[in-house]
């Protein structure tokens, strides 16, 4: 009798909504995903739409990524080349680091954040906006299925765009370091590359290259999860940004942990 | 014909609709009214299958939506235009694009049809050169005409209207009355309409039925709502604060 009553009292507690909450909240997110997937092996895409999605994420998220990877690269020139001047008393090995930092750190991770915040975040934001406004009903009345009109062609587009923007951030950081090296260091530029490139193989960049598609994934799947389930008009619009960028971040940040921890004992690398 | 037999629909622990039952004869308004909150609009989405309710059959045309696939589901949808209260344009289409939508999607047009589908229906609900104009761009009064236009679009037999006069003036009201009665003498389409306006409601409806408490306390005629001694629906039709509708029954939440 008393257990039967402790079971009671358990479903009303705070832990019980917060499992039950998680529960549902990846079962929902799993059945979005898988719902996903679906058309898109079916190939029942919108094309037109797709292609909108891809200037949307892509290109429109170019100049940002440009000038962040730039920033970066030359920023880290500037650290290395200091550290190994007060080291060596000369700026040593600053093209390798650099390279190596871009290609298979900074590149996929920076412009995941950068996406998370420009692209994430505008998804939840329409999604969330069309939620309230009854928009995603609109859509169920006039035969179509949300998830096929409006995530699947932000699935796609996040997924082949980020790998994109990811190799522009390498080259961009790359070149930022060379500029600064250049001016800064005096190194030559034939050395910096060399540097930069010698000690980089195809696996290298295959590291950078797997990161960035998980990270897309983590991004799309996040925001449009957030904003299918958004509640409570205006202000549960701005609680469903907050959320997907927070959830995305950590989620990108923490991923990428355990897939550098994979990939290295995969030997790609 | 439109047939809903015992319907329940809980949200948490509150009952929203609570046995409803009500039939739509081809051609008939039927005119939902009563208080805020109380599961009007739930009763409406439930109709078209945008909500599934807890037990019951909801019957369209001899297909029970409540059972059926999902692919009879979106057949009997075709069958429907839902009119929503805040119009539900999509924001990032144009109007021509918002009308011409389930046109794509219910419908086989080619372009040249659909060009001058889209025309027919904007003409019908009274606009014109709106086509290139985002819904942002538009009145309230202008919304609902397009929403509208929207939903008879690919020729429904059904069109179900979710308080098409709420926050419009008066005049933009019975505009939109008037438009609700044209469109079933053209279209000869049913309509149940949910409102709180009871002069639209006398001028539309072929039938009116009050829900209170999740359940329908009154059904009749126009001339039959104005002399009944149902004391609930007389305070309603008033519009009077006092009576036995308190502000406390009528709130409820969503889960």
């Amino acid at each position: 009798m008393k257990k039967t009553l402790d079971i009671f009292q358990f479903y009303r507690t705070k832990q019980y909504v917060f499992i039950y909450g998680t529960i549902e909240s990846l079962g929902k997110t799993v059945n979005m995903v898988l719902e996903t997937f679906t058309y898109i092996f079916k190939l029942d895409i919108n094309f037109k739409n797709t292609i909108g999605q891809m200037v949307e994420v892509g290109w429109k998220s170019t100049p940002i990524v440009i000038l962040t990877s730039f920033c970066t690269g030359m920023v880290l020139a500037l650290q290395v080349g200091t550290a190994t001047s007060n080291l060596f008393n000369e700026p040593v090995y600053v093209g390798m680091v650099i390279g190596f930092s871009m290609v298979i750190e900074l590149g996929p991770v920076l412009t995941a954040i950068v996406v998370t915040g420009r692209v994430g975040a505008a998804i939840t934001a329409e999604l969330g906006t069309m939620k309230v406004t009854e928009q995603l009903d609109a859509l169920y009345t006039l035969g179509t299925n949300p998830v096929k009109y409006l995530a699947v062609s932000r699935f796609l587009a996040c997924f082949f765009m980020l790998p994109i923007l990811t190799v522009i951030s390498n080259i961009v950081g790359i070149y930022g370091g060379l500029v600064l090296s250049t001016n800064t260091w005096e190194v030559s530029s034939c050395s910096y590359l060399s540097q930069s490139l010698d000690f980089m193989t195809v696996r290298t960049f295959i590291h950078g290259f797997i990161k960035s598609f998980f990270f897309a994934l983590i991004i799309v799947v996040v925001a449009c999860y957030k904003g299918f389930n958004t509640k409570n008009g205006a202000e549960g619009v701005g609680k469903s940004v907050t959320g997907s960028v927070m959830t995305s971040m950590v989620l990108i940040l923490t991923a990428d942990y355990f897939l550098t921890y994979l990939l290295v004992a995969l030997k790609v690398k | 014909m439109i047939k809903v037999e015992n319907i329940y629909k809980s949200f948490t622990k509150k009952r929203v609709l609570d046995g409803i039952s009500l039939e739509l004869c081809p051609g008939q308004t039927l005119v939902i009214i009563g208080s805020s909150g109380v599961g009007k609009s739930i009763l409406l989405k439930t109709i078209i299958g945008l909500i599934k309710p807890d037990s019951g059959t909801i019957t369209i045309d001899g297909t029970d939506i409540t059972k059926c696939t999902s692919t009879d589901l979106q057949q009997t949808q075709k069958k429907m235009g839902y009119v929503f209260q805040e119009a539900a344009l999509f924001d990032s289409l144009d109007i021509f694009e918002n009308v011409a939508f389930g046109l794509r999607t219910l419908a086989n047009f080619d372009e040249t049809q659909i060009k001058n589908r889209v025309e027919k229906c904007l003409a019908m609900v009274g606009l014109t050169n709106v086509e290139h104009l985002k819904p942002a761009n538009l009145s309230g009064g202008m919304k609902k005409r397009v929403a509208i236009a929207r939903a008879i679009s690919y020729k429904p037999s059904y069109i179900l209207y979710d308080e098409p006069t709420t926050g419009l003036d008066p005049i933009m009201s019975d505009a939109i009355s008037s438009l609700i009665m044209s469109l079933k003498k053209h279209l000869n389409v049913s309509s149940i309409v949910v409102t709180h306006d009871m002069n639209s409601a006398y001028k539309i409806a072929d039938k009116i039925i009050m829900i209170y408490d999740g359940k329908i306390i009154f059904s009749g005629t126009s001339e039959e709502i104005k002399r009944t001694d149902n004391e609930y629906v007389k305070q309603f039709v008033r519009g009077l604060s006092s009576g036995p509708i308190q502000q406390t029954d009528r709130t409820f939440e969503m889960g």
